[in-house]
């Protein structure tokens, strides 16, 4: 596994390879049998009766009209599913969705990469300077949506300030639709780039350095050592960050709901959001977790396609 | 100068001016929380104004933000101290069934990444049915569930830094399966398992979904809390930044704990920084 303080050849040479590869160093692991698996069993029955059992539940719930706040509930089977399918509010925010957590993603990766390489090359400070950087990543999410929220107030938020200061008149960051779209992906962003530059840097710094030297020797610059050298090394923990971040992205909730929730109008209304809005604001129920259903599927059929791809590209990497 | 300082030098002052500017939102809202009204709603870029505590004050002792702290961390400190037990004897077990453990691990991957919105529904009918709605136990349950995953993954790769040999050395000694988990593995492990209930502390402390779905007036977390209070009328400006400064600061301190181990615990163990 990577371990940036280990150097020696044969341990990093393996570990830029598979960082998620289960680890096996002695045959008796593999032959280990022992009617000890009990320890599995508190969490199998927490995870059953918390995890898989509501989530069954929610599949239940799908199939029924169900407003709780009427209390009206009459099993309709998969009505609320063909209902979703032929719904342009569904449509409109999955693509929303997917608009928004590409560009975010991709903005997070590039910036990440550009950081993280930044702070490979730099010899001094690198610690202290991590930990600052990674404080938006790390604060309580509502908490960082409202300093951003402040932060892209009209009239007195700081940025609206300096700009007026700079006699720009301001954008209308929260009321116009594609602002608002842009502020999500920059407070999303804001969030994330942290994360993905301290996991790219902790991989750089697993690069076996007599490799980069000799790339450095026959000429490579800066940025042809980064694009030639430093990115095909570390090619599996790019793919796992970026698996990461699309999951996490595509259910990402907190920041949406405090600083547009969903608003103007559905411009920012992600699946996420509007499952919440008609679960918890409409109180219908069974179309909710029918929405909920069919998110989960969009994100397994993801998932699987990008399991299937880092298998294909790289032996082991999940 | 040479050539290669000076880079370092621009490459630090770079760095640096990204970093504060980075800042700059978490900053502001600093400086919003210890000024006067007068001062806030300013349109000036002056640097200067008389700085007052009496925003933090009120937070802290006139409204009700003692009671959210106490339910967030009666909350938190309940779902590590179930969640770290069950999760650290699974994880042992799974570091030491090395093929079998990987459709299990897989499985929860796949639990840590679906949408929480998706549980969040179920809970909140089965929590309304059995009356558990607003209580800690309820809250508990679903924070506890919801940090399996990241548990188990973290303190798997802990355990999978312990010789097998130690293991067959207990069973050849005489150990039975559970003296050798808790004699031989766990003070082994035991710096991992500090980093994990820090992080599974964090991850209690801010979530918020699950906790605004399940919470009530007596069980309301400093996250709904913030969320409602901060969302409610900007003539409040001052006294929401101070709330939400107030509930970041512990997370300082769990961050300078962390330090060195941010790396790991951020991506799931699958990166030993």
């Amino acid at each position: 596994l990577i371990t940036p303080a280990s150097r020696s050849h044969s341990e990093r040479v393996q570990s830029t390879r598979s960082p998620l590869v289960v680890q096996r160093r002695s045959t008796s692991r593999v032959f280990y049998t022992d009617k000890s698996s009990l320890f599995l069993l508190p969490s199998a029955l927490v995870l059953g009766s918390v995890m898989i059992y509501p989530l069954l539940y929610a599949f239940y719930l799908s199939l029924f009209h169900y407003n709780i706040g009427s209390g009206t509930r009459s099993l309709i089977g998969l009505s609320n599913y063909s209902f979703l399918l032929g719904d342009t509010r569904f449509w409109q925010s999955l693509t929303r969705t997917a608009g928004i957590v590409a560009t975010a993603v991709g903005l997070e990766f590039c910036l990440g990469l550009l950081i993280a390489y930044g702070l490979y090359q730099l010899k001094y400070g690198t610690r202290a300077l991590i930990v600052f950087l990674l404080m938006p990543n790390i604060i309580t999410p509502v908490a960082s949506a409202l300093f951003l929220r402040w932060f892209f107030m009209p009239d007195f938020g700081l940025i609206n300030v300096v700009l007026m200061n700079l006699s720009v008149s301001p954008p209308d960051w929260f009321g116009d639709a594609s602002w608002a779209r842009l502020t999500i992906v920059l407070a999303d962003a804001w969030q994330q780039t942290p994360f993905v530059t301290l996991v790219l840097f902790a991989g750089m710094n697993t690069v076996d350095q007599s490799i980069t030297e000799a790339a450095r020797i026959d000429g490579a610059g800066t940025f042809k050592l980064l694009f030639r050298i430093m990115v095909p090394s570390i090619r599996p923990l790019i793919l796992f960050v970026l698996a990461i971040r699309l999951m996490d992205s595509f259910r990402f909730f907190d920041q949406i709901f405090v600083l547009t929730a969903g608003g103007p109008g559905t411009a920012t209304e992600t699946l996420t959001m509007y499952t919440y809005t008609s679960a918890f604001r409409l109180l219908e129920i069974g179309e909710a977790s029918a929405l909920g259903v069919l998110t989960l599927l969009i994100l397994m059929a993801i998932t699987i396609l990008l399991i299937r791809f880092m298998y294909r590209e790289e032996r082991g990497a999940f | 100068m040479s050539r290669k300082a000076s880079l370092q030098l621009v490459l630090f002052v770079v760095l640096c001016g990204f970093t504060l500017l980075n800042l700059l939102p978490i900053t502001s809202a600093i400086l919003t929380s210890v000024k006067q009204p007068i001062d806030a709603y300013s349109r000036s870029l002056s640097p200067w104004f008389e700085p007052t505590l009496e925003f933090h004050r009120q937070v802290w002792l006139e409204k009700d933000f003692p009671r959210f702290l106490k339910n967030s961390a009666i909350i938190s400190i309940a779902t590590v101290t179930i969640s770290l037990s069950i999760g650290t004897m699974a994880a042992y077990q799974l570091s030491r069934m090395s093929v079998a453990a990987r459709p299990i691990l897989l499985g929860l991957l796949g639990m840590r990444m679906f949408p929480h919105i998706l549980l969040a529904i179920p809970f909140f009918v089965l929590a309304q049915q059995s009356g558990l709605s607003d209580t800690y136990i309820a809250m508990i349950l679903a924070f506890v569930a919801i940090n399996q995953p990241f548990t188990i993954w973290l303190m798997r790769s802990f355990f999978a830094d312990v010789p097998a040999e130690l293991y067959e050395a207990a069973t050849i000694d005489g150990c039975s399966p559970w003296q050798t988990f808790a004699r031989i593995a766990l003070p082994i492990v035991r710096p991992g398992l500090w980093v994990t209930a820090l992080f599974g502390l964090l991850l209690s402390y801010n979530e918020f979904l699950l906790a605004l779905v399940l919470s009530g007036p007596r069980t309301k977390t400093l996250p709904v809390a913030i969320a409602e209070f901060g969302g409610e009328d900007i003539s409040y400006w001052s006294l929401s930044a101070a709330a939400a400064i107030g509930i970041t600061l512990p997370i300082v301190v769990f961050v300078t704990l962390l330090q060195r181990h941010l790396v790991r615990g951020l991506s799931f163990g699958a990166v030993k920084g």
